[in-house]
């Protein structure tokens, strides 16, 4: 997203001209600042609430499976979300209650398309009888996750990047700055299919990893512009009379002293990438079936519009709600880290 | 004149990124494990020796680098390469189905411009009032909604349950009536094409719109607080005309630039929109080539899609120097 990079571009120019400024830095005041704003406040409720969702998915999947017997043992691998994975399928006539239509994974059920509204299935179930409700949840793990991941992605490759780029100037600058924007010139969500498509095959792990290099440009950008500024601090100077090495002085000076705004651009950009993955999804590339995720959900709802309105509209909302929630936490961030900012 | 110059600069700037492009979109295309012969013969008997053919006739059995740099050599000459799916050139098959991506993408632009800025002059002269929260909560929700789930919504809404609007495909204005069946004369032309176009323009645009709506607010107010309307103030303009004229002016600049480089999501988001209604764009064109693996068309669209962006870039950059006297031409930073 451009307006966040611009904002934060031209608000690093006029950074603590004025005394009261320099009090108003620092992580106690920001997290007062958090806790007075309102929006950030909401934003961090719901994204705890979702992060809290998408850890008992993760715990309870695995528990299931393990129920199951799909799993032989329950080890701290498998507390990762589960993407690809074997499909349980129960003998006929053995479907009670605690079994398969609850079971997000299932194949196959008995009951398909029946709406919501009862206590058994609150939401309804999708065409094949599973329960939807229970996918939704699930659903959380797999856009928590790749959110998370892949803009971890990108901001550490951004980072890296951008402070090579903007900490040595000249030649280097041009060179990678080049190449970051032909990377930010191709739309990420065409970029991120071909990558996933021609390199791996459709695949989420592919997609986790084609959405955080297709935004490693935005993030190296921000740290560029940043580091540009910092590099020419006193601190930096000293550092380089006494003899410290390059990659020290970016690791321990330029980085760190670069990093809050794009700290912020990353809670931001976590909806940005949920978002895209999400349509990734629809389109089929991001996490197959029967691995439930939103995006993936709402693709093949959109064959059973006429059947069952409200399938096409759950998954939706769990998206809208998540987004919402890093994006008025980021834009609380924002305000908190911002000296300037005054109301 | 100095203004030619920035832009002969700008264009000129442009180049290594559109090599860069065209490299990328090469290696990713070429260097994948989907073997473009064994997709043409689709499971037909066949022999060594066709096979070889085949490869010799699309050039598959030279290097790399040398399959590439013909490929730029063709590019030069505006040729794309040939469609293995569609047996025939890419460059043909984009230009049947760039219209109607176009006629999407911008009508979304005008649709998103139309109501964000009016909008967002509003929040900001009524910053903190009811007004106010209202448009930013509309706005939270317009940055974090998919664009297809909001085409989904409104088909759900507009065309399935109400009926009033349909919900695939689309209308093209540029041809003759008599084209399509129930359609007689050009107000009827018109009339349909706008109905067909209403659902998906919202759908894409309404990203636009709260991303402009954001911009535009935080610059009105900071506009509101310059030191020249401070001046009109203490003149005695009536605060109508500052709104209209002196803010305002100042504060459509960051806009410009806004436009530009959201054409990226626009672009993309027009491959989901046009999937959910059907539209035959290049989006669509984009996931056929994807499922056909049909590495030729693939790479043409892609090459095309950051052609655009960057192309709409250099325009919206030329512009902004062209309406803003203080931007310094050509000097970096």
């Amino acid at each position: 997203m451009a307006v966040g990079e611009s904002q934060l571009e031209s608000g690093t120019d006029t950074v603590a001209d004025e005394d009261d400024v320099e009090a108003r830095v620092g992580w106690r005041y920001t997290v007062a600042r958090i806790k007075q704003d309102t929006t950030a406040r909401w934003g961090l409720y719901i994204v705890a609430a979702v992060l809290s969702i998408a850890v008992y998915a993760v715990v309870d999947s695995n528990l299931s499976l393990l129920t199951f017997g799909l799993l032989s043992d329950f080890t701290f691998a498998r507390l990762l979300p589960i993407f690809d994975h074997p499909t349980y399928i129960p003998p006929p006539g053995e479907g009670t209650q605690h079994m398969p239509p609850y079971f997000p994974l299932a194949e196959q059920s008995w009951n398909p398309l029946p709406a919501g509204g009862t206590l058994e299935h609150p939401l309804g179930t999708d065409h094949t009888g599973r329960d939807y409700f229970t996918r939704i949840v699930y659903g959380t793990q797999v856009s928590v996750f790749v959110g998370l991941v892949s803009t971890f992605i990108g901001l550490a490759g951004g980072t890296v990047i951008g402070a090579v780029a903007g900490y040595y100037g000249g030649r280097v600058d041009d060179v990678l700055m080049r190449l970051v924007e032909t990377v930010y010139a191709i739309p990420p969500l065409i970029l991120i299919i071909v990558f996933t498509v021609f390199i791996g095959g459709a695949n989420i792990w592919y997609a986790v990893i084609g959405v955080g290099v297709a935004f490693i440009p935005v993030f190296a950008r921000i740290i560029r512009s940043r580091v540009l500024s910092v590099r020419e601090m006193d601190y930096i100077e000293a550092a380089r009379a006494a003899g410290v090495r390059d990659r020290n002085i970016i690791m321990r000076h330029v980085v760190p002293n670069s990093f809050a705004p794009v700290l912020v651009y990353a809670t931001l950009q976590i909806g940005v990438t949920i978002l895209i993955v999400a349509g990734l999804s629809f389109l089929g590339y991001g996490a197959q079936p029967p691995t439930p995720d939103w995006g993936q959900m709402l693709n093949i709802s959109h064959g059973y519009m006429h059947s069952n309105v409200w399938l096409s509209i759950w998954p939706g909302l769990a998206i809208m709600i998540t987004i919402m929630g890093f994006n008025l936490f980021g834009d609380g961030l924002q305000d908190a880290l911002d000296p300037r900012i005054d109301d | 004149m100095k203004l030619l110059k920035y832009t002969i600069y700008r264009l000129l700037q442009a180049i290594p990124v559109l090599i860069g492009i065209s490299v990328i979109t090469f290696l990713l295309a070429n260097l994948g494990p989907g073997d473009p012969v064994s997709l043409m013969l689709q499971g037909q008997e066949h022999s060594e020796e066709l096979v070889r053919s085949i490869e010799q006739r699309y050039g598959l059995d030279r290097p790399l680098h040398e399959r590439y740099l013909t490929y730029m050599a063709g590019l030069l000459e505006g040729d794309l390469g040939q469609s293995i799916h569609y047996q025939r050139p890419v460059a043909d098959l984009i230009l049947d189905r760039i219209g109607p991506t176009l006629l999407l993408v911008l009508s979304a632009y005008a649709f998103a411009l139309a109501t964000a800025i009016p909008l967002g002059i509003v929040a900001a002269n009524r910053r903190n009032e009811p007004t106010d929260h209202a448009s930013r909560i509309a706005a939270l929700v317009g940055v974090s909604t998919p664009s297809f789930w909001i085409g989904i919504v409104l088909i759900l809404i507009f065309a399935v349950k109400l009926g009033w609007l349909p919900s695939s495909g689309l209308i093209y204005p540029w041809r003759p009536p008599s084209s399509y069946p129930g359609i007689s004369g050009h107000l009827e032309l018109y009339y349909e094409s706008i109905r067909h176009l209403l659902l998906p323009m919202i759908a894409l645009g309404t990203l636009q719109m709260a991303t402009i709506m954001r911009v535009e607010r935080t610059q009105m107010i900071e506009s509101l607080q310059g030191e020249y309307v401070k001046l009109a103030r203490a003149y005695g303009v009536p605060e109508r005309t500052i709104l209209r004229k002196h803010a305002f002016q100042v504060a459509q600049l960051p806009i410009i630039t806004i436009v530009g480089l959201n054409l990226s999501t626009a672009l993309g988001g027009a491959v989901l929109v046009e999937t959910v209604f059907n539209i035959n764009g290049m989006g669509q064109l984009f996931v056929e080539a994807i499922q056909q693996n049909d590495y030729q068309l693939v790479m043409g669209v892609t090459m095309l899609l950051g052609v655009l962006f960057v192309v709409g870039v250099i325009i919206t950059d030329i512009s902004y120097a062209y309406v803003d006297p203080r931007v310094t031409y050509g000097e970096r930073e």
